[in-house]
């Protein structure tokens, strides 16, 4: 009993290094600016687009990406400053060109044009002098470093608990037996992955940096 | 304006709402301009790639009609992919517009990817000191004729159990259900046999689990449950089930239990000899306000039912079962959950031992039953010192779990996501008859035994299962 014990947790232990490693962001060179007393980043996303989504943009619907950057303290958990901007995409089948519609983070909102797919993903995915956080919330001689998150058409909470919900409906009850399974309990529902808070994401890490003095 | 979107996304990001108001001045508008997303009126619906499933099934789904007008960014196409997705039909569902015959008119195409909908539902193998060895297996098909019907089927076998009189277990069951559906009624339907064998105690110390010790009751059961089933609201579903079963019972000829010093006591087999009638009726109350049903992250699930067996039902056992179970999560700030499990059980009246509470459905430390046949003569392990051992079958039952997950990972591919999990309890089962016996002692009143597991909980892209500690120990003769 007690060896079962421990190759449960060796196991456990052992499933957990991996995955944390595999979740481990990828580190992407960013480009920093100080200019009127604000960080600015420069930071490309396109590869959140796949080339099945370029094709989808003519889809007649609204694409959406949202990208999220934190500013961090190596070691700590809380965030120094954050931004995002939320990007719409959306093709006029009858007009036959692409509307790009951004928002940022204090309310700012831009409306532009594009001729083409991959002009429109370039608007929603490159940040260029994107401004993150008033120098003057950091510290000089400090190590900072950027978490990026961008996904492409996220959905709400409310929606995906719905959805999830939904799935879990017994759609039989077996009342006279029970549902197990050797070393394990099976339940009969399937949780499609593209059921997921979005239906790509790109998780980042910039490369670390310490403050200038000023 | 159209504003919903990015709002819900604000709900999505609570942390957002307190961004940053540093951002440098963009070129911006101060005025939505007309018109930035447009809307269509659909023409017609083709729907692609639905070589099994019937079309009239996913336009069903989609809710969505020739000469609706829909926006690009209508809220309806996403639920409607997300409704697809949830089918579990599809490996991938699309919604897209070509232009129509008219300016401002346009074809919703539908591009589906079908996926193969045999799952697997259980695999049964296991081994007890009072039977070498059990298997089965339990497999549904949940598009069946591509309409959307789930037809299940499965079969558990055993060896001939080492108590004296038994019988190999064999069981079969099936299981039929409706099209899954958002509104109206979900109607399902079960059906049983089954043919094993239960073991009571006739001699020897309670915690012993040796065959020898024991005397077989064979039972064969044939029957089923037809049910109902409403969505209430967002978190609440009710269901009604009508349940009739002819059951079979063949005693032991030994009928008292040797208590040694001379002593004996007469065996409680709890169901009648020889052929009887089982008929009951049964609400179950659902509520489910949880993040994710498989790995929840808050929110609370509530389920709670009443069954009433009476001669009304056309059974000659009478009985009232009711039971109520809860689970709470908490989020903990570094993204761990605290879970609360909760069972409160109670029946009145003569009920066969098989619809009693069992000591295997509470300890996660005991094999459990597939099909309703326990394999098993072992006791609970009375870490508390109380006389748990003696109780099998009991009328009342309690029991409180505390767990505490850590998510491991989220990404595509078989292995989904993945939940650590540990969790530790304690449970109870008695008899009124005990509860108020004069003179005893509150452990002989109320007899508990702790509980535990440690594990992994998985979502695979063929089912969920959950690898544990103590399925692994009660399913060795340990």
């Amino acid at each position: 009993m007690r060896s079962l014990v421990h190759l449960a947790a060796v196991t456990t232990l052992a499933l957990a290094a991996t995955s944390a490693h595999a979740q481990e962001p990828e580190e992407r060179k960013t480009g920093f600016t100080r200019r009127d007393g604000r960080l600015l980043v420069s930071l490309g996303l396109q590869d959140l687009f796949k080339t099945q989504d370029a094709r989808r943009l003519l889809s007649g619907f609204t694409s959406r990406v949202l990208v999220r950057v934190a500013v961090f303290r190596p070691n700590q958990p809380e965030p120094v400053a954050q931004s995002m901007r939320h990007t719409e995409i959306v093709y006029d089948l009858w007009d036959e060109k692409f509307r790009v519609r951004r928002f940022e983070a204090g309310g700012k909102m831009e409306t532009l044009v594009a001729a083409s797919a991959s002009e429109a993903i370039a608007l929603a995915t490159a940040l260029t002098a994107f401004p993150i956080v008033p120098l003057d919330r950091l510290e000089p001689g400090v190590t900072y470093r950027l978490s990026v998150r961008a996904d492409l058409n996220p959905i709400s909470q409310e929606l995906l608990a719905d959805v999830r919900r939904w799935l879990a409906r017994p759609s039989a009850r077996s009342r006279m037996g029970s549902g197990e399974s050797f070393f394990g309990s099976f339940v009969s529902v399937f949780v499609n992955p593209r059921i997921d808070e979005s239906e790509r994401q790109l998780r980042l890490v910039s490369q670390s940096w310490v403050e200038p003095a000023r | 304006m159209r504003f919903p979107s990015l709002l819900s996304l604000l709900v999505l990001l609570p942390s957002l709402a307190q961004a940053q108001p540093s951002v440098a001045p963009l070129e911006s508008e101060t005025a939505q301009p007309d018109g930035f997303v447009p809307s269509y009126t659909i023409e017609r619906i083709e729907v692609r790639g639905n070589h099994k499933t019937r079309t009239e099934l996913i336009l069903r789904e989609i809710a969505l009609s020739p000469g609706d007008t829909v926006a690009a960014d209508d809220a309806r196409v996403e639920r409607a992919r997300l409704r697809l997705l949830a089918l579990g039909y599809f490996l991938d569902a699309r919604l897209s517009m070509i232009k129509g015959e008219r300016r401002g008119g346009a074809v919703l195409v539908i591009e589906v990817e079908e996926r193969g909908t045999i799952i697997l539902n259980a695999v049964y193998l296991g081994t007890s000191e009072a039977t070498n060895v059990w298997g089965g297996l339990d497999v549904s098909e949940r598009n069946l004729l591509g309409r959307g019907l789930t037809l299940g089927a499965g079969f558990v076998s055993s060896t001939r159990p080492k108590v004296d009189g038994a019988k190999p277990a064999l069981a079969f069951a099936l299981r039929m259900a409706g099209p899954p559906r958002v509104h109206g009624l979900l109607l399902s339907g079960n059906a049983l046999f089954s043919q094993g064998s239960e073991f009571f105690r006739a001699r020897g110390p309670s915690t012993e689990p040796a065959p020898a010790d024991f005397v077989a009751v064979n039972l064969r059961r044939a029957g089923g449950v037809l049910g109902v089933g409403a969505v209430l609201s967002r978190t609440a579903y009710l269901a009604a089930e009508g349940r009739f079963e002819a059951v079979h019972a063949e005693l032991p000829t030994l009928s008292d239990r040797d208590l040694g010093l001379g002593q004996s006591q007469p065996i409680a087999f709890l169901v009648r000899d020889g052929s009887s009638r089982l008929g009951s009726l049964a609400l179950t109350l659902d509520f489910d306000s949880r993040s994710d049903p498989v790995l929840p992250r808050a929110g609370r699930h509530l389920v709670m039912s009443v069954e009433a067996a009476t001669p009304a039902c056309a059974s000659q056992y009478t009985f009232v079962k009711v039971t109520a179970q809860g689970s709470l999560y908490f989020p903990l700030s570094i993204g761990h959950i605290f879970g609360v499990h909760g069972l409160l059980g109670g029946l009145v009246g003569d009920a066969p031992y098989f619809d009693r509470f069992f000591v295997g459905d509470l300890n996660l430390l005991l094999p459990p039953r597939a099909f309703g046949i326990n394999f098993s003569t072992q006791p609970s392990r009375d870490f508390l010192g109380t006389n748990v051992a003696d109780h099998r079958y009991d009328k009342l039952a309690g029991r409180l779990l505390l767990e505490y997950a850590v998510p491991l990972w989220r990404r595509h591919g078989l292995f989904y996501r993945g939940d650590a999990f540990a969790a530790l309890g304690i449970f109870t089962m008695t008899n009124p008859g005990d509860v108020s016996r004069h003179g005893a002692s509150l452990g002989q009143r109320l007899p508990a035994d702790l509980t535990a597991d440690l594990g992994l909980r998985l979502d695979t892209y063929i089912g969920i299962f959950t690898l544990s500690v103590a399925n692994a120990l009660g399913r060795l003769p340990l």
